[in-house]
C-alpha cells in the first residue's frame, strides 16, 4: 500500500537538514507498530522518497512524502501514531493513499507557494514595486552556475504574486525542470524598487507543494484524481 | 515559541547548526520552577562524539529521574562556533533550556581522556566561569569532574570545585541532598565543599594539601580538616541488574559517532593487561544479566527506532552467557531488521559463527590485538593471547570468506628489544601468508589478502602495573616506528601489509597529563591562553604552542614521561584508592619483569584488593 504523506516542519526543527530529516522519519516509523516494507538486496532500507528536499532555515507547512506500508493497516490510525513520535514543530497533518499507478512524489511536483516574512524592520517590497513587476514583460536574473553565468526571464516562473503587511506570498515553480529559488524572486523585486537586498533578511514559508491535475490547473500535491 | 540561544544569522553560518538547537526526541524539558537542583552534564568534545557516550545517558536519566532536578546536556562548541562566541559574547548554554551554564547549580564534566583538558577551560571560559576554582563564587556553579581520567585528577586540581571518583550511580543524591540543605542554611562555598569532601568517593582538591619534596616528587598528603578523608575510595555499582539505565535514551537530528543503541552487557574485565588502565580501575567484572538486557533492548529500540544495537563491555567474549544472549537478541532482532555489533571479541570458532549470523553477507574486516609483536612481549603485558590462537582464529576466518584482516600492536612497552619490534613485522607476514596455504588460489574471493598493521604508541598509566615504567621520548618512538616499518618491507608479503602509527608528539602530551601532577595546572591554563583547543583532533592540534607553555611555566615533561619510578615513590594520584591495591600493582610490575603471566580472575584469585567491594566476580567466580 502507497502512502503519500503531508508533514508540517516549523521551529527550530528548520535546521534540520534534508538528509537527517530522512534519518528522523525513519526512526519515527520504527517507534510505532506501523509496518514500512524494505527494499531488498545487501542493506535493506526503508521504501520512502521524499517529494523535494526544503532547504535548511525554511520553514514548511506543507512537506511530502510517499512510503509503502504492508496492506490491511489502518490508515486512520496512523496520523495519531506517528504524532506520538514527533518533536514539537514537526508534525503529521494528512495520510492520502495512493492508487497503485500514482506518479512518484517527486515527479509530481509541479510549483510551490511560499511566503516571505522580512523579519527585521520595513518590508522593501511595496504593493507599488508588486504593480510595476506585473507590469513588466521580462525580470532578468543572472544567476552563477559551475559553468560560469546564465541569465533567465524570471517571470516565467512565477505563476502569481500577492503583497502582505511583511512580505508577499506567491506561487512558483517548484518542478525539478523549472523550479525556481525563492531568494532569487525576492532579491530582484528588492533589487527592482532600488533597495539592496543584504540590508533585508528574511525568513520563509512554504505553505504547500502542488501538482498539475489532468486539466492543468494546481493542485496539492495529495490530491487523487 | 521555541527559543534558541545562538541567533539565527550565526546558526545559518555555522557548520551542523543541529549541534546546538537541542530539541532531540526524548530530550527531557521540565518546569523549572518546580526544579530545585539545575545540572549541567557535559562531555568536552563536539556533539557528535559526546552524545555517542554511554555513561553520560545514563547519567542524564538518573538526573532526570530525581522530581527535584533538572539535567540538560552541553558540549564543546565547534571552533566555528566558539569563535562567534567569543565575538558576540554568546555564553555557553545548556542545549534543552538554552540558558546559560552560569546560571545552572553543578556542571559536571566527563573526562574520558587526556586530550580534552584545554577543552575543559573553553567549557569554563565560554560559560563565563573562573577557570580557577578558587575564585568563583556562589554566583558560579559547583564544578565537578567524573569518568576514567579523575583516577588521577591532579592535572586539574586548579579548575575543579570537587570530583567524583568511580561510577556515578551511587552518591549523586546524597549529594544533592547536602547541597539543598547547604544552600538553605546559608552554608558557604567553601563550607558546602567541606561537607561534600566527607560523602565516600568524593575529592575535593582544595580540602586536600600535597607537600613536594625538593626533587618535585611528593612527600604526603595533608587534610585541611580531620573529618576529611586521606584516601579517597572509588565507588562502583554492585548490583548491576538493579541501578538506572536509559530506556529513552535522547535521539539525535545528526548523524552521530555512535547511530545505535548501546547495551552495556558487563562493567571490569577478567584479563589483567598490564598497560591497561579500564582493566584495573573497572574491577571487579560485574555482569548484567540476560533478562535484564533482553528487556533493555526491547524497550530501547522501541523508544528511540535505532537500527543496530552495540553490545558494549571491555571483552565480549568473556561475559558468560554470550551465546544465549546473542541467541535470544538475534531473534527479536531479525524480525525488527534491526543490526547487531559486536565489538571487542575473541577471534574463534565461536565468535565467527556469531559474526556469520549477525552480519550481512559483505565481510568486513577482522580485528586482532595481539598488543606485542612476539610472545615474550606479550607475557611480559600480561595479554593471554598466543600466536597459535591467532593463527588458529586467522585460518578459520579466511576459510570462512574474510580477507581483511586489522591488527593492532604497541611500541615502547617496557623492556622493549629489537626483536619484539621485528615480530610485529613476523606476525603480519605470518598471517598473510596463512592466508594463501589457507585459501585455495580459485576460491580467493579478491585474488589476495589486506592486512592493516597498525601502532600506537605505548603511555604509561596510573593504577596499571606499569605505572612505575619509563615511557619512551618523541624521537625513540618515531625510530622504532620506522624500524617497524622497514621489518615489515623485507617480509615476503609486504605487498599485502599496509602500515599505519600514531602521532608521537600528541602521544609525549597525553603521557605528561596521565602520570601527572597539581603543577601541570598553570601549564595547561597557560596553552589554553595561547590558543590550544581540541587537541584529540589533529587539524587543531598546536604542538609548538604546548612546548612553549611547557618551558615558560618551567615544567619539564620529561620528569613525568621518561622517568621511571623508584617502588617506593609517593605518586600524585596515591590518595585515590581505586580498588586494586599498590602493592598488588608492584606484584605484578615485579612479574612483568621477569615475563610471568598472572591468571585471569575467573581461573585464579590473584588477591588484587578488588574483594573487599564484595561483589561481582570476586563473589561468584
Amino acid at each position: 500500500m502507497k502512502l503519500r504523506i503531508k508533514f508540517a516542519k516549523r521551529g527550530v526543527v528548520k535546521y534540520i537538514g534534508h538528509l537527517d530529516l530522512m534519518r528522523y522519519f525513519q526512526k519515527a516509523f520504527r517507534r510505532t507498530d506501523i509496518k514500512v516494507k524494505y527494499s531488498g538486496g545487501f542493506s535493506p532500507h526503508m521504501i520512502m522518497s521524499f517529494a523535494q528536499a526544503l532547504g535548511v532555515g525554511v520553514e514548511s507547512e506543507g512537506e511530502y512524502f510517499d512510503v509503502e506500508v504492508e496492506d490491511g493497516q489502518d490508515v486512520s490510525l496512523m496520523v495519531q501514531k506517528l504524532n506520538e513520535q514527533m518533536v514539537e514543530g514537526i508534525s503529521v497533518k494528512e495520510i492520502t493513499v495512493l492508487p497503485e499507478k500514482a506518479g512518484n512524489a517527486m515527479a509530481s511536483v509541479a510549483a510551490s507557494l511560499y511566503e516571505i516574512d522580512f523579519y527585521e524592520g520595513e518590508n522593501p517590497i511595496s504593493e507599488g514595486i508588486i504593480e510595476k513587476y506585473n507590469a513588466l514583460d521580462t525580470l532578468s536574473f543572472t544567476k552563477k552556475t559551475k559553468s560560469g553565468e546564465s541569465t533567465f526571464n524570471i517571470k516565467d516562473f512565477v505563476y502569481s504574486i500577492e503583497y502582505i503587511s511583511n512580505g508577499i506570498r506567491f506561487t512558483c515553480d517548484s518542478s525539478s525542470s523549472g523550479n525556481l529559488k525563492p531568494k532569487f524572486l525576492v532579491d530582484s523585486l528588492i533589487r527592482l524598487g532600488g533597495k539592496d537586498p543584504e540590508a533585508y533578511p528574511f525568513h520563509i514559508l512554504r505553505h504547500e507543494l502542488y501538482l498539475r491535475k489532468a486539466d492543468g490547473e494546481l493542485a496539492p500535491l495529495n490530491y487523487v484524481e | 515559541m521555541q527559543k534558541l540561544a545562538i541567533p539565527e544569522s550565526v546558526l545559518m553560518s555555522v557548520e551542523k547548526p543541529e549541534r546546538y538547537i537541542g530539541h532531540e526526541f526524548n530530550s527531557v524539558i521540565k518546569d523549572k520552577s518546580k526544579i530545585s537542583v539545575r545540572f549541567a552534564m557535559c562531555f568536552p568534545d563536539v556533539y557528535e562524539i559526546g552524545m555517542s557516550h554511554l555513561g553520560i545517558a545514563i547519567l542524564y536519566d538518573m538526573f532526570n529521574s530525581f522530581e527535584d532536578t533538572w539535567c540538560e546536556r552541553v558540549y564543546s562548541p565547534w571552533p566555528d562556533m566558539d569563535k562567534i562566541m567569543r565575538e558576540k559574547k554568546i555564553p555557553l548554554f545548556g542545549l534543552e533550556s538554552q540558558e546559560p551554564i552560569k546560571n545552572f547549580d553543578f556542571l559536571g564534566i566527563t573526562i574520558q581522556y587526556e586530550m580534552v583538558y584545554t577543552n575543559i577551560l573553553q567549557v569554563l571560559d565560554l560559560s563565563g566561569i573562573p577557570l580557577l576554582a578558587k575564585e568563583r563564587t556562589w554566583d558560579d556553579p559547583i564544578v565537578i569532574g567524573g569518568g576514567p581520567c579523575t583516577s588521577n585528577p591532579e592535572p586539574l586540581a586548579d579548575f575543579f570545585d570537587m570530583f567524583y571518583i568511580g561510577e556515578g550511580e551511587t552518591r549523586y543524591r546524597e549529594l544533592l541532598d547536602i547541597y539543598k540543605r547547604s544552600r538553605a542554611d546559608g552554608d558557604s562555598r567553601e563550607e558546602f565543599l567541606h561537607k561534600a569532601a566527607t560523602i565516600p568517593g568524593m575529592y575535593v582538591p582544595s580540602m586536600l594539601d600535597v607537600v613536594y619534596k625538593e626533587d618535585g616528587t611528593i612527600d604526603k598528603f595533608v587534610p585541611k580538616f580531620p573529618d576529611v578523608p586521606k584516601k579517597v575510595l572509588k565507588e562502583i555499582v554492585k548490583d548491576l541488574d538493579n541501578t538506572y539505565y536509559p530506556e529513552k535514551p535522547v535521539v539525535p537530528f545528526i548523524k552521530v559517532t555512535q547511530d545505535r543503541m548501546v547495551l552495556e552487557i558487563q562493567r571490569g574485565c577478567i584479563r589483567g593487561c598490564r598497560f591497561c588502565q579500564a582493566g584495573q580501575i573497572y574491577k571487579p567484572v560485574r555482569e548484567r544479566s540476560v533478562e535484564y538486557l533482553l528487556d533493555k533492548a526491547s524497550k530501547i529500540l522501541k523508544n528511540t527506532g535505532h537500527e543496530e544495537i552495540t553490545l558494549s563491555s571491555l571483552s565480549s567474549s568473556d561475559y558468560t552467557h554470550l551465546d544465549e544472549l546473542l541467541n535470544q537478541l538475534i531473534e527479536e532482532c531479525n524480525d525488527k531488521k534491526v543490526n547487531i555489533a559486536l565489538p571487542s571479541l575473541r577471534i574463534d570458532r565461536f565468535s565467527l559463527d556469531v559474526m556469520d549470523k549477525i552480519q550481512d553477507i559483505k565481510k568486513s574486516s577482522l580485528t586482532f590485538a595481539p598488543e606485542a609483536g612476539s610472545q615474550r612481549m606479550r607475557d611480559i603485558i600480561c595479554k593471554g593471547l598466543t600466536e597459535e590462537d591467532i593463527i588458529n582464529g586467522a585460518t578459520m576466518a579466511f576459510k570462512g570468506g574474510w580477507t581483511k584482516v586489522k591488527l593492532y600492536f604497541m611500541l615502547g612497552l617496557p623492556f622493549e628489544t629489537e626483536e619484539d619490534i621485528k615480530g610485529i613485522a613476523d606476525l603480519s607476514n605470518l598471517i598473510a601468508a596463512t592466508f594463501y596455504d589457507t585459501v585455495p588460489k580459485e576460491e580467493r574471493v579478491n585474488g589476495h589478502v589486506q592486512i592493516v598493521t597498525s601502532t600506537s604508541f605505548f603511555i604509561p598509566k596510573p593504577f596499571t602495573a606499569f605505572q612505575w615504567a619509563s615511557m619512551n621520548t618523541a624521537d625513540e618512538f618515531i625510530d622504532k616506528a620506522e624500524h617497524t616499518k622497514r621489518y615489515i618491507m623485507g617480509e615476503l608479503n609486504q605487498k599485502h601489509i599496509k602500515y599505519n602509527w600514531h602521532e608521537a608528539d600528541v602521544s609525549m602530551l597525553e603521557g605528561v597529563f596521565a602520570r601527572g601532577d597539581r603543577k601541570l595546572s598553570k601549564v595547561l591554563l597557560n596553552a589554553y591562553k595561547k590558543g590550544c583547543i581540541f587537541d584529540a583532533w589533529s587539524e587543531f592540534y598546536k604542538n609548538d604552542l604546548w612546548l612553549k607553555a611547557f618551558e615558560e611555566e618551567n615544567v619539564s615533561m620529561e620528569f613525568y614521561t621518561t622517568r621511571e619510578r623508584p617502588d617506593d615513590e609517593v605518586f600524585p594520584w596515591d590518595f585515590i584508592d581505586c580498588g586494586v591495591t599498590r602493592a598488588y600493582l608492584l606484584r605484578e610490575w615485579h612479574r612483568a619483569r621477569n615475563g610471568e603471566v598472572t591468571p585471569n580472575c575467573r581461573r585464579q584469585c590473584s588477591f588484587c584488593g578488588s574483594a573487599r567491594f564484595d561483589c561481582g566476580i570476586c563473589i561468584n567466580r
